[in-house]
C-alpha cells in the first residue's frame, strides 16, 4: 500500500517537473473525477454486497438494474406528462415501493400509515406523471421506488424458488435475468446510445479551484454520501435492519428467533436496486449518455462487483472503500500514466485494472480489505 | 477356490470389459454409419439454411461438449468459453488469412496490423521449412486443420495461464474470475499490444468458410470431440473430477491432487474451445471481436442446463435446442402489430398459469389455486381480450418489432428450467446401448452380486465360505439391501474361538 503511494506520489513530482500541464489543477481533476466515479460504484457495489451478504448470490442482474435504473429516470424526465392510464400504471408500482418504504418504520405492510401513505403516494405520483414535465429529482425518486420493485420482483420471481436449491443452479439463474434485462432492455427501450443532457441545475457550469465541471461534480459525491449514510442508519438503527444484520450471519438462527427472513430478503432487494437507480441515473447524467441497453450494465456491474470483493464481501464500509479503490485506479492511476512523449499511457487498459486488481485481491487475501474470512467450512 | 485378489481381479476386468462390448461396439459403428448417411440425405437436400445450423451445431457442439467438462464433470462453473474460443478463433483466423486478405489489409490505411505480423501466415511458414507441397490451393485442408489445431494449443496455454492463479478460489468467486478473464481477453485483444495481431475493431475479413460451412468437417471435429472427452470422462482422471465435484474435501482425502485435476480439466476444455473458435471464425467467414462476446458462453449455458449439465448426450441435445432457437427463431423477432403482440404475451401468461397449476398438482402441493395461478391467469385473460377487441377499440394501433426476442425467449427458458428441473433433460445420464435393450446398468447381476457378497465378507473366503455366499447372494436378490450379515444364525467371529 504505501509502496504503491509512494509510486504515485513520485510519479506526481516527476510529471510537474517535465511539464506545466501537470499542475494541481490536473490533479485535482483527476482526483475530483475518481471520487466521482468511486462514488457511482459504490451505488452500485453496496446492492452486491448486502445481496451477497444475505442469500450468498453474486446478483449478476445487478448491473442491469443500474441500467433499468438510468433508463427509467431518462423516460419519466423526458417523456412526461404521459396518458393518464399510463401514469397510474407507473404510479401503482411507485406506491408500492413507497409502501415497502414506510414499512421499515411501521414493521406492517398493512398498517394504516403505511396504507395512508401509499394511497397519497399513488394520487401525487399520478397527478405529477399525468400533468407535468417532472424534474429530475422527483424522476430520480419515482425511478428509484420502481427500480426497487423490480428487484423485488426478480427476487420473488425468479431466486425464491431456488432459496434451497445448489448455488451454481442460482447463479446461473442469475445470469439468466441479466440477460433477459438486457434484452427486454433492448426490446422495449431502445437499441442505441441515447444522449441524456438535460438543462436543468446541476447540469449548469461549475468552476472550482481552475477545475472547471458542472455541479454534478459536487452532487454525486454528496447524494452518494447522503444515501450512504440513509443506508447506514436504516441498517444500524431500525429493527429491520437489525433482522438484516441477524440474517446476514446467520439465516436459519434468525428465522427461529422469530425473523421473517423473506421480507428481509426483499427489503434487501428494494435498497439495493434504489441504489443502483440512483447511481445509473446519475452515471448517465455524468457520462451525459446512456449505453444501449444490452451492454450498459455489463461493465458497471462486474466492476462494482469487483469492487465488492475487494473491500470485502458482505460489508457495508467495505463496497465504498473498494468502489474507491476501482474509481481512484481507474481515474488517478491513468492520470498518473498518461501519454507523454516516451511513454504511451495506460488509458486503453483501464477497464481491465478492476479485474486484475479482483483477481489479486483473491488471491492475497480472499475475504477483502475489511472483510472477516469467509473460507469453506467442512 | 479363488482367492480375494484373484476374484477382485476378476471384478476389474468385468469392469473394464463390460458386457457386450463387442455388440455395443458393432452398435457404435451402426449409429455411426447411420449417422453418416442421415447426414448425407440432409445435405443431399440442398438448404443452405439447413446445412448452414446443422454446422452450427457441430461447432457449438464441440465448445459445449468442452464447456461440460469443467461446467459438469468438475463442477466448476466457467464463464470464460468465449475468451478462449476468441484466442483460437484469432490464432485460426491469422494462421490462414489469404494472401489477397493481407494485401488489402495492409493497403487500406486504417489497419493496425504490420507486415511482421501480417508475415504470421501457415503457407509462408511451411513454405520457409521446405514443405511447399502444403502451401498449394488444393491443400488448404491441411493448413486449416493445423491452423485449427494451434489455435486449440493456444488457447489451452492460455487457460493454463487463466487456470493455474484462479483454480485456488471456491465456487462462485470463480465463476466471477473466469468470467472477469474472458472479459480482460476481449477488452485486451483491441488494445495497442495486440491490435497488430487482430487488427483492432476491423478484425480479419475472409476467412476460407468451405470447412466451418461444411457439415462433414464439422462433423469430424465434433465426433473426435466427444470420442476424446468422453473416454476422459471415464477415465482415472475423469473419475478424480467427478470426486471434486462431488466433495472437494473427500476428493482431497482420498488423495486426488485438486489443482492438478483441476488445472488439466481447463486446459483440455480450454483446448477445444479454441478448437471450436476455429471452426466458428470458418463458418463466419471472418474474425471480429464482436463474435465473441459473453451472449456465445450465454448460450453454452442454456444448452448444458437445458440437456443436462454433466452428460455429453444432454448436452449435445440441449445445444440442438438453443442452435434450433437461433437459426429458426427469425420468426420470434419479427414486426407484428402490437395487437397480435399483446395476445401472444397473453397467451404464454395463460400457459404459464396452466403449467403453473398442474405443477401444483402433480408436486401434491396445495392450494392448486396459488395466487401466482391466479395473478398469471387473470393478467393473461385482459391481455388477451384487450389485444382481441383492440382493433375494434382503436387504441394500440401500431407496429412493434421483436428485436432480441430469441435471446428472452431463451432466457426464460434458462429461468423455467432451472426452477422445475435444474438437471435438465437427462440428468447426468448417459446414452447406452444396453438401455435400449431394457439392461439396467444400476441392477448387478447374480454373478455380481455374488462376487460383492465374497469381496465385502472376508470371513466368507475359507473353506465351506462358498456354499454360505451362494446363500448370501440368493438372500439379496430376493430382499435388496437386506444386509449381509444378518444371514447367520449367529455371528461369525464365535466360530473363530
Amino acid at each position: 500500500m504505501g509502496a504503491v503511494l509512494a509510486i504515485i506520489i513520485g510519479r506526481m513530482v516527476y510529471l510537474n517537473g517535465i511539464n506545466d500541464r501537470f499542475g494541481t489543477a490536473y490533479f485535482g481533476r483527476a482526483f475530483i473525477e475518481s471520487l466521482k466515479l468511486g462514488s457511482l460504484y459504490a451505488l452500485i457495489a453496496l446492492g452486491y454486497t448486502m445481496v451477497y451478504g444475505i442469500i450468498r448470490l453474486i446478483n449478476f442482474a445487478h448491473g442491469e438494474v443500474f441500467m433499468v435504473g438510468a433508463f427509467l429516470t431518462y423516460f419519466l424526465f423526458t417523456l412526461s406528462p404521459y396518458p393518464w392510464y399510463v401514469a397510474l400504471l407507473y404510479s401503482v408500482f411507485i406506491a408500492y415501493g413507497f409502501m415497502r418504504i414506510l414499512e421499515f418504520f411501521r414493521g406492517n405492510l398493512r398498517d394504516p400509515v403505511v396504507l395512508g401513505g401509499g394511497a397519497l403516494m399513488l394520487m401525487f405520483a399520478t397527478f405529477m406523471l399525468s400533468t407535468q414535465t417532472v424534474n429530475l429529482i422527483i424522476a430520480l425518486v419515482f425511478s428509484m421506488l420502481l427500480t426497487g420493485v423490480l428487484g423485488i420482483l426478480i427476487d420473488r420471481v425468479a431466486y425464491a424458488p431456488l432459496r434451497t436449491a445448489p448455488r451454481n443452479s442460482l447463479l446461473i439463474t442469475a445470469i439468466a435475468v441479466s440477460f433477459f434485462l438486457q434484452n427486454f432492455g433492448l426490446l422495449v427501450f431502445t437499441n442505441r446510445q441515447t444522449p441524456f443532457r438535460p438543462d436543468t441545475l446541476i447540469t449548469n457550469p461549475l468552476t472550482i479551484g481552475g477545475i472547471s465541471s458542472n455541479w454534478l461534480l459536487v452532487a454525486i459525491p454528496v447524494i452518494t454520501a447522503i444515501l450512504v449514510v440513509a443506508l447506514t442508519m436504516f441498517v444500524t438503527r431500525t429493527r429491520l435492519g437489525k433482522a438484516m444484520r441477524a440474517s446476514a450471519q446467520d439465516a436459519e438462527t434468525a428465522q427461529m428467533m422469530g425473523v421473517s427472513v423473506n421480507r428481509v430478503i426483499a427489503t434487501t432487494f428494494l435498497l439495493g436496486s434504489m441504489l443502483a437507480a440512483a447511481g445509473g441515473a446519475m452515471w448517465g447524467l455524468n457520462f451525459g449518455s446512456l449505453n444501449q441497453p444490452a451492454v450498459m450494465g455489463i461493465l458497471p456491474g462486474i466492476k462494482a462487483f469487483a469492487a465488492a470483493v475487494i473491500g470485502g464481501i458482505g460489508s457495508l464500509p467495505g463496497a465504498v472503500i473498494g468502489a474507491m479503490v476501482i474509481g481512484f485506479s481507474e481515474n488517478f492511476l491513468t492520470a498518473v500514466f498518461p501519454r507523454t512523449n516516451n511513454f504511451l499511457g495506460i488509458t486503453e487498459f483501464k477497464d481491465t485494472f478492476a479485474f486484475i486488481l479482483l483477481i489479486i485481491v483473491l488471491l492475497i487475501r480472499p475475504s477483502g480489505i475489511v472483510g472477516e474470512d469467509l473460507s469453506e467450512k467442512v | 477356490m479363488a482367492s480375494v485378489s484373484q476374484r477382485i481381479d476378476a471384478r476389474t476386468q468385468e469392469l473394464a470389459f463390460p458386457r457386450h462390448r463387442g455388440r455395443n461396439i458393432l452398435l457404435t459403428l451402426g449409429g455411426l454409419l447411420a449417422l453418416v448417411i442421415i447426414l448425407w440425405f440432409l445435405e443431399g437436400l440442398g438448404s443452405s439454411k439447413l446445412n448452414q445450423a446443422l454446422a452450427l451445431f457441430a461447432i457449438w457442439g464441440v465448445a459445449t461438449v468442452s464447456l461440460n467438462l469443467v461446467n459438469g464433470t468438475l463442477g466448476i462453473l466457467s464463464l470464460g468459453h468465449h475468451g478462449f474460443m476468441l484466442i483460437g478463433g484469432y490464432t485460426t483466423g491469422l494462421l490462414i488469412l489469404s494472401e489477397t486478405a493481407r494485401d488489402r489489409i495492409l493497403s487500406s490505411g486504417r489497419s493496425s496490423m504490420n507486415e511482421t505480423t501480417l508475415g504470421l501466415s501457415l503457407s509462408r511458414g511451411l513454405d520457409l521449412i521446405g514443405l511447399d507441397a502444403l502451401t498449394t490451393p488444393e491443400t488448404l485442408w491441411i493448413r486449416f486443420v493445423i491452423a485449427v489445431l494451434v489455435g486449440g494449443v493456444v488457447a489451452a496455454i492460455a487457460g493454463l495461464i487463466v487456470g493455474i492463479p484462479s483454480l485456488r478460489l471456491r465456487g462462485d468467486y470463480l465463476a466471477i474470475v473466469t468470467f472477469g478473464f474472458g472479459e480482460i481477453i476481449r477488452l485486451s485483444a483491441s488494445t495497442r499490444i495486440f491490435a497488430p495481431l487482430t487488427n483492432g475493431a476491423l478484425g480479419l475479413p475472409g476467412i476460407p468458410s468451405e470447412f466451418g460451412k461444411s457439415v462433414w468437417w464439422t462433423f469430424g471435429f465434433l465426433a473426435i470431440t466427444v470420442f476424446i472427452i468422453s473416454k476422459l470422462k471415464y477415465s482415472s482422471y475423469g473419475r478424480a473430477m467427478e470426486g471434486i465435484r462431488e466433495d472437494e474435501i473427500a476428493a482431497e482425502a482420498m488423495g486426488v491432487n485438486l489443482a492438478y485435476h483441476k488445472v488439466l480439466g481447463f486446459a483440455i476444455s480450454a483446448f477445444f474451445a479454441g478448437i471450436a473458435g476455429g471452426l466458428w471464425v470458418s463458418w463466419l467467414g471472418g474474425v471480429r471481436l464482436d463474435f465473441f462476446l459473453f451472449t456465445l458462453t450465454f448460450f453454452f449455458l442454456v444448452a448444458l442446463s437445458a440437456g443436462g449439465t454433466g452428460s455429453i448426450t444432454g448436452v449435445l441435445l440441449g445445444t440442438a435446442l438453443v442452435v434450433f432457437v437461433r437459426q429458426y427463431g427469425d420468426p420470434l423477432e419479427e414486426t407484428y402489430a402490437l395487437a397480435t403482440w399483446l395476445i401472444i404475451a397473453g397467451v404464454t401468461l395463460l400457459l404459464a398459469a396452466a403449467a403453473t397449476y398442474l405443477y401444483r398438482t402433480f408436486q401434491r402441493q396445495r392450494p392448486r389455486m396459488h395466487p401466482a395461478v391466479y395473478g398469471l391467469g387473470i393478467v393473461g385473460l385482459i391481455a388477451v381480450l384487450v389485444g382481441w377487441l383492440a382493433p375494434n377499440l382503436g387504441i394500440l394501433d401500431g407496429t412493434f418489432r421483436g428485436f432480441g426476442m430469441r435471446a428472452i425467449f431463451l432466457s426464460v427458458l434458462l429461468i423455467v428450467i432451472m426452477i422445475f428441473r435444474p438437471e435438465g433433460i437427462v440428468g447426468r445420464r448417459e446414452f447406452n446401448w444396453g438401455a435400449l435393450f431394457g439392461e439396467r446398468p444400476d441392477q448387478p447381476t447374480d454373478e455380481e452380486r455374488k462376487q460383492d457378497a465374497w469381496l465385502s465378507n472376508a470371513q466368507l473366503n475359507r473353506p465351506g465360505g462358498a456354499a454360505a455366499a451362494e446363500a448370501v447372494a440368493e438372500v439379496q436378490a430376493e430382499v435388496p439391501g437386506k444386509p449381509l450379515l444378518e444371514t447367520g444364525d449367529e455371528p461369525v467371529e464365535a466360530e473363530d474361538k
